[in-house]
């Protein structure tokens, strides 16, 4: 039950799904869906059904709560919004995701660079 | 802290594992209609919309199958759904599951009620502080044979003084006791401890105190009195200490109360009073001697120890008593001797292979169920259970079983302690600690889930083993089991058999040994003899006095219509006979040596009452009197052990040695030998003196022989008679002599009948074992019997081949049995009396029985597979 964090998020999804969270306030699942796919510029071919089982494992995590609400076209839907837990936690993960992007991003220069 | 809640949400998840199945489905729906809705505003169709929408999504299934093993704990939700099915599974067929569950039910009762003996009597460590450290130690004359004789305090102090091993030593001993109160006096049980008893065993009271070693100096009265008597007597109250008892006559004060079934050792007493240890004079070899080891020091350095300081000490004694030696024995030996041990070892032992049957049976039902539902299994496996999933359903399967059967097993087992305790042999120590406790309640536990692992292993492993696509395009047909299902029944019924064949010779042996034990002549005839024990009021101090009393008492009771004779000893079942010194006067010279027997004063019509044979010379007479010159009877082994080979009337002996100042007697009669400690011993010797010339007890076993078929009838009738005579007189005990003499029976009796209700069960179980399979079998092979017909065999031959597959088995299994119980009759040959381990007639006997029983378990199926009609039979398929 080591909440390790490849597995949490599940590759980048869980990340890619608070950071949405926090940019647009609460969200059902099919929003979050279709914003990961519209900011990766529809790159990303995501099956739609992994998120539910990744929201799920946030959920437990109490980095985000759901509520039952209704949809802008007046469906039944579950609405996914960001906890404080899950704040920190995002805030934790971009920083070490910056850190991460840069070491990555120096490497990749010094093999550009064959001196 | 995350972790925590990750944990919780599963939990609660399991819980409302329905609820978030549907919240999930309208989640996913409305994810769907969302999806096409936006396609449909896009410009595409309704149906194009739709089946993009499923396309983005992804495989439904496998999303909620990812879902629900993110959700909770998978494996508890497949045990959560293994046990219902199980349950439903078991539901569908009650006879089965009836049959399954009795069976492993009685097994489990039988054995955690086993258990729950053995734990209270070996397991739990004895009631005092540190019992590991405690042990016995006895004063031992290998010349004598004597094993386990009391000592003296003198030699105590000697041998504290002497060794270093030993924290402490204390003695003690049961005296019997008059306690007089405002309705007359009776007799109660007392013990006299050492005052550093108590603290030696770490006890204390739990109410008041002990007492001093200075109050034992002083010869102050101070007593403690057993829980059981403060309840009794004081109803609890705290009013109790500080109370007065007239203890044989002196007044005496309640000091404290000791807890709850406290004993010491195997004596259990209602008042305990401190004697001194310090003596001046050697005293009398008659105290139990306990003592503590200094921590790190084991029983054999101890020994060691003691044996060097007994070598010291004989320079000091009497030259008759200088073979003596010190014996250590570990205080939990004591309490519970080797041949109890043994017994409750081998009686678990049994209850274990009834255990082993009742498992091997159902065993071999769910085997044959495994088989019909080799269909269901290739289903299952057909759509997409696993090996493994199948294994461990099947594993549910019976282990709820199991489980089931085990908790009405425990019931039963709560049945069968009270039972027990009850009933149980008084002369088996700590059967009162029986009950079910932790340690009981966890061996109830363990044996159920043994049982059940055992029983759903070999369907299990067989269900593995076949091929499952196989099994089902054979499903429908009648397959004849799979043929390593098969194999594992056979074994199991020639296991079964060889178990029960090993529990029917012990108890055969065992029941042949209590017969022996019961024809035993005892030396007398106890048919219509009553027995009550009398105490001689305090104020008879004076031996005349009771001499009188004794008398009187004799004359009234002789009175009583329907009395055929009264007679008078000490004691007739004495427990603990002394070792003395004796001197007799023999052809080549007066003789001084040291000898275990028993000396009582009787009165003249002593013998005849009981009917006990004259052998040589004459039974006391009324020409006996104080002032004539003393007499005595002796016993036959008395006769050979003193004067072997000659005729001992008209010859003298003296108690004590050559120098002592006691009188001699002049032995005037040889009577018949009387097994006075238990009808499995040989008879000590025995010397009886006259009532009328010595010192009288004051406390005396009176016999009456009557007329009558039921002497307790008359019980009332004697008493009146003592009564008249002196009615401050204690009575007690009265019971007819044929129950006294059964209750050194009762321990066998225990024994033997546990094993042979055991075996009974044990019996019974291999029967249903070897007839469900033969019974199978003929269902099974209907096709195969229907051909075997068609092309010629007649009805005969198949009845032989059925009976034949049971016989070979059954046969098997009693031949193995048969080796086994000879091995294992060696380690139990202590138990048995006058019987040898290989006896021919148990073991033809029990051999006989089993094949007949065998044969008629086989007989039934076996006719209908003669029934068979061969055109059935091969329509069928």
């Amino acid at each position: 039950m080591t909440p390790d964090k490849s597995d949490v998020l599940y590759g980048t999804l869980g990340l890619m799904v608070i950071k949405t969270l926090e940019a647009l306030g609460p969200l059902h699942g099919y929003r979050i869906a279709r914003r990961i796919e519209q900011i990766s510029g529809n790159q990303l071919a995501l099956n739609q059904g992994t998120l539910y089982p990744a929201l799920l494992k946030l959920e437990q995590m109490g980095w985000i709560s759901s509520k039952w609400g209704t949809s802008e076209s007046g469906r039944r839907v579950k609405i996914y919004a960001l906890t404080r837990a899950g704040r920190k936690q995002l805030h934790n993960e971009e920083a070490q995701w910056q850190r991460a992007a840069n070491i990555v991003e120096r490497f990749l220069k010094i093999s550009e660079d064959p001196s | 802290m995350t972790r925590l809640r990750v944990v919780l949400f599963r939990l609660l998840a399991l819980v409302r594992s329905r609820q978030m199945d549907r919240e999930i489905d309208d989640e996913i729906t409305s994810h769907l209609a969302e999806a096409t809705e936006e396609s449909v505003r896009q410009g595409l169709s309704p149906e194009e919309a739709r089946w993009a929408a499923q396309r983005s999504f992804g495989g439904v299934t496998q999303t909620k199958e990812v879902y629900r093993q993110v959700r909770s704990f998978r494996w508890l939700e497949d045990l959560a759904r293994d046990l219902r099915h199980a349950l439903r599974t078991l539901r569908k067929s009650p006879a089965f599951t009836m049959a399954a569950a009795a069976t492993l039910a009685l097994a489990i009762g039988t054995n955690t009620a086993m258990f729950s003996v053995l734990n209270a009597v070996l397991l739990r460590p004895l009631p005092y502080r540190s019992p590991e450290q405690l042990a016995m130690l006895w004063t031992e004359d290998p010349t004598q044979n004597l094993r386990e004789g009391r000592s003296a305090l003198w030699d105590v102090e000697q041998w504290q003084s002497q060794s270093q091993s030993f924290a402490d030593m204390a003695t003690f001993d049961a005296v019997s006791t008059v306690l007089t109160g405002a309705d007359g006096a009776e007799q109660i049980v007392g013990a006299s401890i050492s005052p550093n008893l108590l603290p030696l065993l770490g006890v204390r009271p739990v109410l008041g105190r002990s007492f001093s070693t200075e109050e034992a100096e002083q010869r102050q009265r101070p007593v403690l009195i057993s829980h059981r008597f403060w309840q009794a007597r004081f109803g609890g109250s705290h009013d109790a200490i500080g109370a007065t008892l007239v203890l044989n006559g002196f007044p005496s004060q309640i000091v404290g109360i000791l807890p709850a079934d406290f004993q010491i050792a195997r004596l259990d007493a209602d008042v305990w009073v401190p004697h001194s240890s310090r003596q001046s004079v050697r005293g009398g070899q008659m105290w139990f001697v306990i003592g503590r080891l200094r921590p790190g020091v084991t029983f054999d350095q101890a020994q060691a120890e003691m044996r060097a300081v007994a070598r010291r000490l004989n320079d000091q004694l009497p030259a008759a008593e200088r073979d003596q030696g010190i014996s250590v024995v570990p205080l939990s030996l004591y309490v519970v001797g080797p041949q109890s041990r043994l017994a409750l070892w081998l009686l678990g032992g049994a209850v274990l292979c009834v255990l082993l049957i009742a498992a091997a049976n159902v065993t071999s039902l769910s085997l044959a169920r495994s088989t019909a539902r080799a269909r269901e299994m290739a289903v299952r496996a057909a759509l997409g259970a696993n090996a493994g999933r199948i294994v461990r359903q099947l594993l549910t399967e019976s282990v709820l079983l199991a489980a089931v059967s085990g908790l009405i097993g425990t019931l039963l087992a709560l049945v069968a302690i009270r039972l027990i305790r009850a009933f149980g042999p008084g002369t088996l120590p700590r059967l009162n600690e029986v009950s079910l406790d932790v340690r009981v309640l966890g061996w109830a536990l363990a044996t159920s889930l043994l049982a059940g692992i055992l029983v759903g292993l070999a369907p299990a492993m067989t269900t593995l083993r076949r091929d499952l696509r196989l099994a089902g395009e054979e499903g429908g047909r009648s397959v004849s089991g799979g043929a390593s299902s098969r194999r594992i029944r056979r074994a199991l019924v020639v296991a079964e058999f060889a178990l029960a064949i090993v529990l029917l010779v012990g108890a055969g042996l065992l029941v042949r040994s209590w017969r022996y034990v019961n024809s035993i002549d005892p030396g007398f005839t106890p048919e219509r003899v009553l027995v009550m024990e009398v105490s001689s009021p305090t104020t008879f101090s004076v031996p005349a006095q009771r001499t009188d009393l004794y008398h009187r008492v004799l004359e009234q009771i002789q009175a009583v219509p329907g009395v055929e004779s009264a007679g008078i000893t000490g004691d007739l079942f004495t427990a603990n006979p002394r070792d003395q010194v004796l001197t007799v006067e023999r052809d080549e010279g007066t003789v001084s040596e040291r000898l275990r027997f028993t000396r009582d004063e009787v009165s003249a019509d002593f013998f005849r009452t009981l009917g006990t044979p004259l052998l040589r010379g004459r039974f006391f007479s009324i020409g006996d009197r104080p002032e004539a010159p003393r007499v005595a009877i002796i016993n036959d082994a008395m006769a050979r052990r003193s004067w072997p080979g000659y005729d001992p009337v008209g010859r003298r002996f003296t108690l004590g040695p050559r120098d002592s100042d006691g009188p001699w007697y002049t032995v005037v009669g040889v009577v018949g030998d009387m097994r006075r400690q238990g009808l499995e011993r040989e008879a000590l010797p025995q010397i009886f003196v006259s009532l009328a010339q010595n010192p009288p007890p004051l406390n005396v076993d009176l016999f009456i022989r009557t007329s009558s078929d039921d002497p307790l009838a008359m019980a009332g009738a004697l008493r009146a008679a003592v009564r008249r005579v002196e009615k401050n007189a204690p009575i007690y005990g009265v019971a007819p002599l044929e129950q006294q003499l059964g209750t050194y029976l009762t321990q066998r009796r225990f024994q033997t009948s546990l094993l042979t209700g055991f075996s009974v069960v044990a019996l019974l179980m291999a029967a249903v074992g070897i007839y469900g399979l033969v019974q199978y079998s003929v269902a099974t092979r209907t096709q195969e019997i229907g051909l075997r017909m068609a092309i010629g065999a007649q009805r005969g031959d198949i009845f032989r081949m059925m009976i034949g597959e049971g016989l070979t088995l059954s046969l098997t299994g009693v031949a193995l049995g048969l080796v086994g119980a000879w091995w294992l009759g060696r380690a139990g040959s202590s138990l048995l009396f006058g019987v040898t381990t290989s006896d021919p007639l148990t073991f033809t006997a029990v051999s006989l029985l089993l094949t007949a029983v065998a044969t008629a378990a086989c007989y039934f199926p076996a006719r209908r597979a003669m029934t068979v009609d061969p055109i059935v039979a091969l329509r069928v398929t």
